[in-house]
């Protein structure tokens, strides 16, 4: 079957259509819940929350858009619920352009030793930067630069304007760039 | 730093706003020509792409574990 009648079966009530389909997913959406939470039980219980809500309301996907666009909105809307409950976060917002492109952090890249890190070492610095972004910033940069959608799907998942998303976007990369290049030098 | 007309905050809030997208128009064509005789904003291009790079990088993988906690709350079958 392909995906089409996996949904319509699935509509239909067939539970391996449905199972078929969350095994379909299932390691897109826990990952992308994981490049966002930055925490496996986080990401799992994000990603469990999100395929309960894809089988509660798939009779409301009308098939307009791709059924993973669909599952990215869910899994999205589910990770900004979450990370709202922590107010731990810069604001980035408040950040001025001058501070965020600040002359100061254009170091040569080339001599910071970011190949001699051993991986954990530089997940926990990556962790650490990401963990300090609005959640609101978090998820374009997410969707836009790792998960590579377009600007205009990255502003259809997340219901935003496309100004709105480049100006996230770019206030997200100068800002996580910033954290990583204080992380080396201090 | 060195400009054509644009300067280094400009060009890298452009960067950071076009990166990996069509650079086409007026304003990119100047981006690009600064880029090739500024060395403090090509580095920051590299800078950001590797940022984005890094993150790319760090993935997760789904564990059989958590696929069959995930097939049990959902009660659903392999």
């Amino acid at each position: 079957m392909n995906e089409e009648q996996l949904i319509a079966s699935a509509k239909n009530g067939d539970r391996k259509a449905l199972s078929e389909l969350v095994k379909k997913y299932e390691q897109t959406v826990y990952s992308f819940a994981f490049k966002v939470c930055r925490d496996r039980e986080k990401a799992e219980n994000m990603m469990q929350e999100t395929f309960y809500s894809m089988i509660k309301s798939l009779h409301q996907f009308d098939g307009n858009s791709k059924l993973s666009t669909w599952l990215y909105r869910i899994v999205v809307n589910h990770c900004l619920m979450e990370a709202r409950k922590s107010s731990r976060y810069t604001f980035v917002e408040q950040e001025t352009d001058e501070s965020l492109f600040d002359e100061k952090y254009i170091a040569d890249w080339s001599t910071l030793p970011i190949k001699n890190l051993e991986t954990n070492e530089l997940r926990t610095i990556l962790d650490a930067a990401i963990d300090k972004l609005q959640p609101e910033y978090r998820v374009v940069f997410a969707l836009r630069d790792v998960e590579e959608y377009s600007t205009e799907e990255t502003a259809k998942i997340l219901e935003l304007s496309v100004p709105a998303v480049k100006s996230r976007l770019h206030r997200a990369r100068a800002f996580l760039r910033n954290e990583i290049t204080k992380a080396f030098l201090q | 730093m060195n400009g054509k007309n644009i300067s280094c905050k400009e060009v890298m809030s452009h960067i950071c706003e076009s990166l990996s997208e069509e650079m086409n128009s007026p304003k990119c064509a100047a981006i690009k020509a600064h880029l090739e005789t500024c060395e403090g904003c090509k580095s920051y291009f590299t800078s950001v792409e590797m940022t984005i790079d890094l993150y790319k990088k760090c993935t997760e993988t789904l564990s059989d574990d958590v696929h069959k906690k995930l097939m049990a709350f959902l009660e659903l079958t392999d």
